[in-house]
């Protein structure tokens, strides 16, 4: 007995062993390294000097900063629950029984296949104002008499992104639900059936319900994704017009190529703070749902 | 036991392959970024150089994308790797890459005669790639604005030569759009860059400097919001929404490649962009090939033209560990038959002024002559080390100023206060 729980930590050693060695080689050694060059002055062209929290003061009154937090924040609030919602409508779509669904299934997928800097550079010729998709469309359509410069103001931009966020991911979030609506037991429908509940019915009573822990799933990695949106706007509006689509991850590294390495480093750990809070809040939203799976 | 090897042989080997490729410090190293046939072209040379001079020279291949090309070097000059040893830098980053030390001085180039500094633009090497007195670059690729024009329309509708001042421009362009809008709606009189980035700032230098404005910097305040750059935002904001001269795409999307597609369709009478433009004007599938002319850029009443210095410097890494053989590998680059054969097959306009009086070069190119004039004058953009963060933030107000979210005073007033804050945070050096 006592030889066989030796055997079993030692296994565990070497089973976990690798992991830790890679998630403190890769990822906790850059994120304290990250924490610790945001400490410093660590500008190239200017002596370095460890200067506490100076990076974080400074970034607390910059304006500029705000405008990102504000953005970022606003940009997960509108694209995360569309694409949360389009995602379900997408899952209960493909959970019917239908011919050619393995086809649907398949097709799906493709947006979320796509690299976001392609997909990018796709929605900015559908949005271009002179031979783009979108102000044919409107203008053919008789939703607006002349074209709309989509990019050149910032709601319009915003709206873009949020569009084209919606659509590369939704996909994504959409197979998500689709493995928590296969793994409701067919019997529950069924007793609803018997039972006359109605379509609706059954939703809000059975598959709602169910759904709700892989509902959280989904949003944590949508919120986490759409905190660090960065290759997405870098194309389609390089933070434009004005600034006013600079996220957060996009000032990081605009601090980082003008050579200011501490203050991208502050920004960074902004990030990571807002992430961790964010996370932490949905882990316990998740335990107090009751829902033991 | 098997179960220990099978898991640690995957992780040494990790180490091991990690662990050798840091320390290659046998060869010379080169980064060259641009278009795949341009690095092509660079690896003929190169293997030439090799031949002739026994140095064996690795190619650090980079993106065309200014950006990435920055961050490419910046990761390893912060580090203090010893490669790549020669690189080339936009002009925008000059003054921060030496402001970090991480160039080595090339003023023993000159004084040894390996380099003759009669061959260069003065003014360029004077003013671009002298930082604090010492040389710490040489210009490969000389880059300027410049005027591009439709030939056919103006001769078609009257006009016998390109304007010269702003106010012809407009007067040009709106006389000609209105005519051609009859058949081509979507038919603009002139083109320019004003999407949010690096190109805006140039454009707007341009038009400030050419009625006498500028970013100056006086007793320790950088000076942006002075009356002449005020008239020079609201005249490029008027360009669009007053006299309807340039498309409301300008302050999204439109940078240099977005520019040279719409003039090249034949959509516009003119076209501010850089020289390389020239060649892919005169392709074969180009609607415009044959009827474009090329001037220098138009100024304010009173003022004189004037093109904002772009392009591509050299330069040696302070960490390098074959500084003698990267000076060799240098001097083969700025040599007048390299900088020659860089022109003939990549129509790169030379950072020597020399070449831009050679036969042979003139035949193929006749538009350096006009372009070696407005080098001359090339205006370099401010020479501060934190110049990226001073461009952030005009780009910002200048882009609000053109969508007309702003008025110019108010954020070129804002622009200028920002500066300020900024460089005083990284000018206090204890």
């Amino acid at each position: 007995m006592r030889r066989s729980a030796g055997r079993d930590t030692r296994a565990a050693v070497l089973f976990l062993g690798p992991l830790f060695l890679f998630l403190g080689l890769f990822i906790l050694l850059p994120v304290v390294g990250t924490i610790a060059t945001s400490l410093y002055r660590d500008i190239s062209f200017v002596d370095r000097e460890f200067i506490l929290f100076d990076n974080y003061l400074r970034l607390l009154g910059d304006d500029s900063f705000w405008r990102s937090v504000r953005f970022t924040l606003f940009f997960i609030v509108c694209s995360v629950p569309l694409e949360l919602a389009i995602g379900l409508g997408l899952a209960l779509f493909l959970n019917q029984p239908m011919p050619g669904r393995w086809f649907f299934r398949a097709a799906i997928l493709i947006p979320w296949a796509i690299p976001a800097a392609i997909s990018a550079r796709a929605w900015q010729l559908i949005y271009n104002f002179h031979y783009g998709l979108a102000n044919y469309l409107i203008v053919v359509s008789g939703l607006s008499e002349s074209p709309v410069n989509w990019l050149g103001s910032s709601l319009g931009a915003f709206i873009a992104l949020v569009a084209a966020d919606a659509w590369k991911t939704a996909p994504f979030v959409a197979i998500i639900f689709l493995a928590g609506l296969q793994a409701i037991p067919d019997e529950l429908h069924e007793q609803g059936r018997i039972d006359r509940a109605s379509f609706f019915q059954r939703f809000r009573n059975i598959t709602f319900p169910l759904l709700r822990p892989v509902l959280v799933v989904a949003l944590l990695f949508r919120t986490i994704d759409g905190l660090r949106v960065f290759d997405l706007i870098y194309v389609l509006t390089g933070g434009g017009p004005a600034g006013s689509t600079n996220s957060l991850s996009l000032l990081g590294y605009r601090y980082f190529l003008a050579g200011d390495f501490g203050h991208g480093a502050a920004v960074s750990v902004a990030l990571f703070v807002i992430s961790l809070v964010l996370s932490i809040a949905y882990a316990r939203m998740a335990r107090f749902g009751g829902i033991s799976y | 036991m098997r179960l220990t090897a099978k898991l640690l042989l995957p992780l040494l080997m990790a180490a091991f392959i990690c662990g050798c490729s840091g320390t290659d410090s046998g060869t010379l190293t080169l980064a060259i970024g641009g278009a795949p046939d341009e690095i092509a072209y660079w690896e003929r040379l190169i293997s030439r150089f090799e031949l002739d001079n026994d140095i064996e020279v690795n190619i650090l291949r980079q993106p065309t994308d200014t950006d990435q090309r920055r961050q490419g070097l910046l990761i390893a000059l912060k580090s203090g790797q010893a490669d790549p040893d020669v690189f080339l830098m936009d002009v925008a980053w000059l003054a921060q890459f030496a402001a970090s030390n991480w160039l080595e001085a090339l003023d023993s180039m000159l004084e040894s005669g390996s380099v003759s500094e009669a061959a260069f633009f003065e003014r360029i090497l004077n003013r671009a790639d002298r930082y604090r007195n010492q040389l710490v670059a040489f210009p490969v690729y000389v880059d300027g604005g410049v005027l591009y024009y439709r030939t056919d329309l103006l001769a078609a509708h009257g006009f016998k030569s390109p304007p010269e001042t702003w106010a012809e421009l407009v007067e040009t362009s709106r006389a000609i759009q209105e005519k051609e809008r009859k058949n081509n709606p979507y038919f603009y009189g002139y083109l320019w860059q004003g999407a949010q980035y690096e190109g805006l700032v140039c454009n707007f230098l341009e038009v400030a400097a050419s009625g006498g404005g500028g970013i100056i910097e006086k007793e320790n305040r950088i000076l942006v919001a002075s009356p002449e750059n005020i008239r020079a935002a609201k005249l490029m904001k008027d360009f669009i929404h007053k006299y309807e001269i340039s498309p409301p795409s300008t302050y999204t999307e439109m940078k240099e490649e977005e520019t040279r597609l719409f003039f090249q369709r034949g959509q516009a009478l003119f076209e501010r962009n850089w020289p390389y433009a020239w060649l892919l004007h005169q392709q074969e599938e180009s609607a415009v090939k044959g009827v474009v002319g090329i001037a220098t850029l138009p100024h304010f009443e009173g003022g004189r033209s004037v093109s904002t210095l772009g392009g591509w410097h050299i330069g040696l890494s302070r960490f390098s560990d074959r500084k003698d053989d990267a000076r060799t590998l240098i001097k083969f680059i700025l040599s007048y038959e390299t900088q020659k054969a860089l022109a003939l097959n990549l129509g790169w306009t030379p950072g020597r002024r020399d070449v831009y009086r050679d036969s042979l070069v003139l035949a193929s190119l006749p538009h350096l002559a006009d372009l070696a004039e407005a080098f001359e004058n090339a205006l370099p953009r401010p020479n501060f080390p934190y110049y990226t963060q001073i461009s952030e933030i005009l780009q910002r107000h200048l882009n609000a100023i053109l969508s007309g979210e702003s008025e110019a005073e108010r954020a070129l007033g804002a622009a200028e206060r920002e500066i300020n804050e900024m460089a005083g945070r990284y000018r206090d050096t204890p």
